[in-house]
């Protein structure tokens, strides 16, 4: 806002002094919500950091496990039993407000399956291939929760820098500026208080 | 006609059994693990192509590289040598020998079926299936190219495939594998054995479900599967665990169900392997196969001109496959050669 374009009138200093008082109240607003989405992201980034760190240790011991198992049974009977595992794992996406931003929320289902319920006979197969089975079922566990831990994360930063964003607007120019323009009317106004009283003054002379 | 009739089976075995002794001197001897071990992938297909693998190395060399190699070189060798069994083979010899490598059927029907219930095409599910049964590479090839109603219509006859559901695939898999070993049962050099070496041969059968069906109860177990899934599993016919004592098995939380099991002979194979509920099952399973294994290899000594030595080398055959698999593999998963050399059977 220029100076040269306000007017110096009491009602723009009242609607000024509005606005003012509008922009410190958002602007403290928003600091708490800066503060407040930072010590969420710190919790998220803990989080984070063990789920990166539980998720390569399950990819670690899937691919021991599916090395092992292709070892044992062979890559062209892990290939053919691999067949009879038809359904995929499903995945309900909701989401939740965290101080406003809104991150997804992933619930999972069929991820986890018994002994019965794989597909494949028992019969057949052995023990390595369920172990093989069972840290796959953990790894892409760890994945969906990693996803939605990293996804949260991310959206978290980007709101974040958003309202420094406007935190940074509001306390370094927004506020500024009406500042000065009402320290301008309130002078302007000053002045225009005393070149009356020295007008009338000559008048009564 | 009965004398002549024995004379016959002799001569026939007499033959067949010279030739499978002659086929199993070319098995690797037990010294050669600790050197293949020692090998690189490339040394690996190396050592294996100035062995009995030189003609499948050399025509799958163009298709498949590595491990990938050496493993589909196995494998096609392990079904030419079967084939080639069966084709030196005649009456009893020929007849059991063809029940038992059933086995190879069932899994390729299975491979089948899993592969067209996934959707795969009829490369992939062909590059699963191993012609090492009765079913031949081109009966299976004919066999991929029907789809599934037309498959069921022609097995449903031989298999227990009537009313196959897409959605109850581990159902009719159990069942094509009991349906497997409830056949050889039902054999009657293995039901009624009338020779010394069929019962020997009948024995070697018995064993085997028993250790199938120890398998099925740790793996139940481990899992916590309740008894009635359990017993539908078990297959009737072994030799130290009838049905009776299987149900009783089946059912037992992990620790009741390894403390009762230490008074069969297979336990001592497996002891020191047996662990808790959440520990691996794999070296109680390589113990159970040393044991079928030795077993099989006991017994071929007793009765040359029989049909045990021809069992003793099928089986023999499949474990070289494995182990040399097992080897590769494992190399090429970074498996440490600890782990690896536990897992041989040797």
């Amino acid at each position: 806002m220029a100076i040269r374009d306000v007017k110096p009138t009491r009602s723009e200093l009242i609607e000024l002094k509005k606005k003012t008082k509008l922009a410190e109240s958002g602007h403290k607003l928003l600091k708490m919500k800066r503060d407040g989405l930072i010590l969420e992201f710190f919790e998220l980034l803990n989080k984070a950091k063990n789920v990166r760190s539980e998720l390569d240790d399950a990819y670690g011991v899937a691919s021991e496990k599916i090395g092992f198992a292709k070892s044992v049974e062979g890559d062209v009977a892990i290939r053919s039993i691999a067949f009879a595992l038809k359904d995929v794992p499903q995945i309900k996406l909701e989401s939740k407000n965290i101080m406003g931003v809104v991150v997804p929320k992933i619930e999972s289902s069929q991820v986890r399956k018994s002994l019965c319920e794989r597909g494949y006979g028992i019969l057949g197969t052995s023990s390595c291939l369920d172990e093989a089975v069972e840290a796959y079922e953990t790894f892409v566990e760890k994945i969906i929760v990693a996803a939605e831990i990293e996804t949260a994360i991310k959206k978290l930063l980007d709101d974040i820098e958003q309202t420094k964003r406007r935190v940074n607007a509001l306390e370094f120019k927004v506020i500024p500026e009406l500042s000065e323009a009402e320290r301008f009317i309130e002078l302007r106004l000053e002045e225009m208080e005393r070149e009356n009283t020295f007008r009338l003054k000559r008048i009564k002379a | 006609m009965m004398s002549w009739k024995r004379k016959q089976g002799s001569k026939s075995y007499a033959y067949l059994c010279a030739r499978v002794r002659a086929m199993k001197s070319k098995l690797l001897q037990k010294e050669s693990y600790p050197r293949l071990m020692n090998m690189e992938l490339a040394e690996i297909a190396r050592f294996i192509e100035d062995s009995e693998y030189k003609d499948e190395v050399d025509e799958l060399a163009r298709r498949y590289d590595g491990a990938n190699l050496i493993e589909h070189a196995l494998n096609q060798n392990l079904a030419l040598t079967y084939r080639k069994l069966l084709n030196i083979s005649a009456g009893e010899s020929h007849h059991l020998l063809s029940e038992y490598l059933k086995r190879w059927d069932i899994w390729n029907i299975k491979t089948i079926l899993r592969g067209k219930r996934y959707g795969a095409s009829d490369s992939e599910i062909l590059e699963a299936v191993v012609s090492a049964g009765r079913f031949g590479y081109h009966d299976l090839i004919e066999l991929v190219r029907k789809d599934v109603p037309e498959i069921i219509e022609k097995l449903k006859r031989d298999y227990p495939l009537d009313g196959y559901s897409e959605d109850r695939m581990d159902y009719f898999e159990n069942a094509l594998d009991r349906f497997y070993y409830e056949s050889l049962v039902e054999l009657e050099a293995v039901r009624k054995p009338k020779t010394k070496s069929n019962r020997l041969f009948s024995e070697m059968v018995k064993t085997e479900i028993d250790v199938r069906n120890l398998k099925t109860l740790f793996r139940s177990a481990k899992a916590g599967l309740e008894r009635e899934q359990i017993v539908d599993m078990l297959i009737p016919g072994g030799l130290k665990l009838n049905m009776v004592a299987l149900i009783k098995l089946a059912g037992l939380p992990f620790d009741e169900f390894t403390a009762s099991i230490k008074d069969y002979p297979y336990w001592d194979s497996i002891s020191g392997t047996v662990t808790d509920e959440n520990g691996s099952l794999t070296g109680v399973e390589i113990g159970l196969d040393k044991y079928c294994l030795e077993h099989a290899s006991r017994s071929s000594h007793y009765y040359p001109l029989s049909i045990v030595p021809i069992m003793d080398y099928v089986v023999s055959k499949k474990n070289e496959v494995d182990n040399i698999r097992m080897i590769v593999r494992g190399r090429e998963a970074g498996l440490s050669d600890d782990l690896i050399r536990s897992k041989l059977v040797l």
